[in-house]
């Protein structure tokens, strides 16, 4: 058995130190020792994008990464995304929620984090910038379609959030 | 009394439906967005264990030695599962037909790459990992059958000994005079076609938690399990339990689409459950499993059919042989997709005479499975193709050929050569609308200009009939009778009036909550987020299959409306004795029961419910105070099969037309769709975006069934597919957003007049997709006639051109 090393990492807010197997992925570390379970597994091999989350901000694939390289990382998972106060959907999960961006739900918090790595950068982006940036999400349920409705729907409400 | 079921939305006790028919939002979305949804992944029990699998490197080997002390030995393991523990423990797969199945561990040869020969329970799936390296398994090598014309000569190694030989099943179906037809026909136009096999894969695999109660010799199985009940059967059967000491408790799934295996993992966790003393052993299929023998590979066929057809363009009949290559026996009921195209063998036409010529084989491949579609996409694909190659021969434009042959309107219901009926349909207004939607003429001018220029472009159009709603006579004819099964609900109002619905089976992704929340708001005059919809464990649900046929849609509507039906009368008796009148001038309308000669005089639904609770003093003598129904849906008038399949087995016929514009890339092979167009017809839409969401994600799949998707093995039988790098499933990128209409046709037998659809578009764009590759192939007289239409099969048959 290998030994464990030490690692701090900050999700969705809060920090957790740990002591972890070297070769734990960063997915099993969110699933299995903080019990995030948002985070789906879909391939293991990083085509899916299923696990995908927010490494400082950037979108990552969950099962490439090891807890121990994330170690004073900040990650965001689809738990981050609603209201801590309130619990309320955020408005990229409700804008899902409406156009029915999502059928088993099975790959849609990966689709959501990359649609928020988007809008943060984007603020209206076209529907080419759209299948750019889930080019690396597989849905072998929806089609797509009513993915892309979604984030246009979700980018608008962002918008006319921040406008307001 | 019979119960009656409304078949039209517009016969629910409402003024106006608010939910069913409408664009809803659906009940179980809220968790799934937020990341809270129970998927099997998310769950954990006390003490649980997780499983690895040891799996075969080998397509064909005798196991002859199974070395585990080391594992054993490993700290955090606590079982060791081998081919003689489950000898001892369990028996072979059943399978139809029986006698082609192998153990959940191989217990003398392996058949096929990924076939489990060993398996470990630790404390982690890391630990759990490691062990499988401490394990030491001599093989002795046997000689492979890769393909069924390996599988089928003379002198070829036999997968399983006792059955004497490869084949599975072999049989021909006659319907009409089709050798005279054949005889009589002015053209007959043929061709043999290549179906590569493809899959499921959801973005879920197969995962469960099985504990074996060693006290009262019984099993529980949380999982991702579609057809729950049918799951806890097979189980019985496997691991020697009575049906009624397996509990198996569906959790959400992350889609199925008929492929999510894992009778061999439940199994495999299951035994060591029992070896490790009744911990709860939890098994979770990674990819790389799924893909290799997950049960996610389906329809591997080769094809060599003709078409009978008049000089006017009547086609008269229709002759398919099929050679079915089922892969290492039929554990995964791959043979139903082989009985399935009997539902709807002549599509959408009336074809007088049909012949279905059938072989079954066994190979080193990995055991086939369910798709989406089970069987009909691949047969519509062929049956498709020679109607354009047909429409090519006689001069005539595609879409006419089809219009010439379609079933008319009036000849509803209207019973096909191979024997079921269809309930309903107007296929020539689904083509008429889809030709006006996509400016036909003007593709076709488009694609005259383009071809001028020296482009390669091609134009599919396609019709089709998804079969809904299968039942227990639809795979008879290989064996599987009794499959389609009933379907049940409960409804059930509490003391202050809030109302569950209670069902058999779990999410998968299609809605069937929120439709059995609609049908149950609408009925009750009950908000569709009142409605708590639940899913029971097997040991306490009504009779249930759940998903699978495009059948549960239609059925837990007609299992809601049943129970409402059943319980609306016993609150007509409770108003009736109430108000000192008779029950027949009760109604119930709006959510109030009321009199009918009265109607300002009534009581809510939840008074009837709380005084039934409440005050029994207040019922009618001897009722039983009980605000809940059950009722058990089943389709009427399913017949037995006759000497050559014939049977009403399907109740519905959906149907669909397709438009597809493609370009080929002449350098790279590689085809790019331009334009796609849908118009359907699937009678009542319950909920307009359920269906629309079906029919989009089902095209995702055909065109990766027609372009990308394909499970490659080599001569030796060895898979060259064991990662999504090599599987190639349609991102965003590839799926044409197609412009889509409907007409709506209402079943006359369905409940609310619906028809099955949940299967959809993927019975109709394979084969648009490869008639327009063939239609912009023409003008250079070559063809492809394999699917997927890969770039590098488009290549290589541009490449015969250039050498020409």
């Amino acid at each position: 058995m290998t030994t464990k090393q030490r690692i701090c990492i900050t999700v969705n807010g809060v920090r957790h130190e740990r002591e972890v197997e070297p070769r734990l992925t960063l997915v099993d570390f969110l699933r299995h020792e903080l019990y995030l379970g948002g985070t789906h597994v879909g391939c293991e091999h990083g085509i899916c994008g299923v696990c995908t989350v927010l490494i400082d901000g950037r979108s990552a694939r969950s099962c490439l990464a090891l807890a121990v390289q994330a170690d004073g990382c900040d990650v965001t998972t689809v738990e981050g995304l609603r209201d801590g106060a309130t619990a309320q959907l955020h408005p990229i999960q409700q804008a899902f929620v409406e156009a029915h961006g999502l059928q088993c739900g099975f790959c849609t918090p990966g689709f959501m984090m990359t649609t928020l790595e988007l809008l943060t950068e984007n603020a209206d982006p076209s529907d080419d910038e759209i299948k750019e940036a889930l080019g690396g999400n597989l849905c072998r349920c929806t089609g797509y379609e009513s993915i892309i409705a979604s984030v246009r729907l979700a980018a608008r409400r962002l918008r006319e959030q921040q406008g307001a | 009394m019979a119960i009656k079921i409304p078949t039209l939305p517009e016969q629910l006790p409402t003024t106006q439906p608010r939910f069913v028919g409408k664009e809803i939002k659906r009940v179980e979305d809220p968790g799934l967005v937020a990341g809270t949804a129970a998927f099997i992944d998310n769950l954990s029990l006390p003490g649980m264990l997780h499983c690895a699998i040891l799996r075969s490197p080998h397509p064909h080997a005798r196991v002859v030695k199974v070395d585990v002390r080391a594992a054993e030995a490993l700290p955090g393991v606590f079982a060791v599962l081998t081919g003689e523990d489950v000898r001892r423990w369990a028996n072979p797969a059943y399978t139809a037909p029986e006698g082609w199945g192998g153990y959940c561990i191989a217990v003398d040869k392996v058949r096929f790459v990924g076939e489990p020969v060993a398996a470990v329970a630790a404390v982690s799936r890391y630990v759990a990992e490691d062990a499988l390296e401490l394990i030491e398994v001599e093989y002795d090598v046997l000689k492979p059958v890769p393909t069924p014309a390996v599988a089928m000569a003379a002198d070829a190694p036999i997968l399983f000994e006792e059955r004497g030989g490869n084949v599975i099943q072999s049989r021909v179906y006659n319907w009409g005079d089709v050798d005279r037809v054949f005889a009589e026909a002015d053209h007959v136009v043929g061709n043999t076609f290549r179906w590569n096999r493809v899959g499921a894969n959801p973005t879920e695999t197969f995962g469960c938690i099985c504990q074996w109660d060693t006290v009262d010799n019984a099993l529980t199985c949380y999982g991702s399990y579609g057809t729950p009940r049918f799951w806890a059967m097979g189980r019985a059967m496997a691991l020697n339990l009575p049906t009624n000491k397996v509990k198996v408790i569906p959790q959400p799934q992350g889609g199925a689409f008929g492929g999510k295996g894992g009778p061999r993992g439940t199994d495999i966790a299951a035994l060591l459950s029992r070896k490790a003393g009744g911990r709860p052993v939890k098994y979770i299929e990674d990819r790389m499993e799924y893909l290799l023998a997950g049960f996610g590979q389906s329809w591997d066929r080769h094809y060599d059919a003709a078409l009978a057809v008049k000089a006017d363009g009547t086609v008269t009949g229709f002759r398919v042989r099929l050679i079915d290559d089922q892969g290492a026996g039929a554990e995964g009921w791959g043979t139903i997709s082989v009985a399935k195209p009997l539902a709807a063998f002549t599509g959408s036409y009336r074809i007088e005479a049909a012949r279905y010529d059938t072989v079954l084989v066994a190979t080193n491949r990995a055991p086939t499975g369910p798709y989406r579609g089970y069987g009909p996409p691949p047969h519509f694909l062929v049956l498709e193709s020679l109607m354009d190659m047909a429409a090519r021969k006689l001069d005539m434009d595609p879409a006419e050929l089809r219009r010439r042959n379609y079933i008319r309107p009036d000849q509803f219901p209207y019973t096909i050569p191979s024997g079921n009926e269809y309930d309903s349909g107007n296929y020539e207004a689904v083509l008429d609308k889809v030709l006006a939607m996509s400016d036909y003429r003007g593709l076709r001018e488009s694609q005259a200009r383009g071809r001028a220029d020296g482009r390669l472009i091609g134009i599919g159009v396609v019709s089709t009939v998804e079969p809904g709603v299968f039942d227990w006579n639809a795979y008879a004819t290989v064996g599987v009778q009794g499959i389609g099964v009933p379907e049940g609900a409960k409804v059930a109002f509490d003391m202050l009036g809030n109302l569950t619905v209670v069902v058999g089976f779990n999410l998968q992704g299609q809605g069937q909550f929120t439709v059995a929340a609609q049908v149950a708001a609408d009925y009750w005059g009950l908000d569709v987020c009142a409605v708590k919809v639940a899913s029971a464990s097997t040991d306490i649900a009504p009779p249930s299959f759940g998903q699978g046929g495009s059948r549960l849609g239609v059925a837990i509507t007609g299992a809601v409306l049943g129970a409402c039906e059943k319980l609306k009368a016993v609150f007509c008796q409770v108003v009736a004795h109430l108000m000192q009148t008779t029950p027949e001038q009760v109604e119930l309308m709006d959510g109030r029961l009321r009199l009918k000669a009265n109607p300002q005089v009534g009581m809510s639904v939840a008074e009837v419910a709380g005084t039934m609770l409440g005050r029994s003093d207040l019922l009618p003598p001897g009722m039983e105070p009980s605000p809940e129904a059950t009722f058990v849906w089943t389709a009427e008038g399913r017949t037995m099969p006759d000497d050559q399949g014939r049977c009403r087995s399907y109740l519905t016929g959906a149907n669909a037309t397709h438009v597809v514009m493609v370009e080929i890339d002449r350098d790279t092979g590689r085809t790019d769709i331009l334009k796609y167009f849908i118009v359907d017809d699937c009678g009542t839409r319950l909920n307009l975006a359920n269906v629309e969401g079906q029919l989009q994600g089902a095209l995702a799949q055909g065109v990766g069934a027609a372009l990308y998707e394909e499970y490659v093995y080599n001569d030796e039988g060895q898979p060259l597919v064991t990662t999504f790098v090599d599987y190639l499933i349609p991102t965003i990128h590839e799926v044409p957003m197609a412009t889509k209409d409907f007409i709506i046709t209402p079943s006359p037998v369905a409940p609310l007049g619906a028809k099955g659809c949940g299967e959809g578009a993927i019975h109709t764009t394979p084969a648009a997709v490869l008639c327009a590759i063939n239609d912009a192939l023409a003008p250079l007289g070559v063809e492809i006639t394999e699917t997927p239409a890969s770039p590098h099969r488009l290549w290589k048959v541009l490449r015969q051109v250039a050498e020409r």
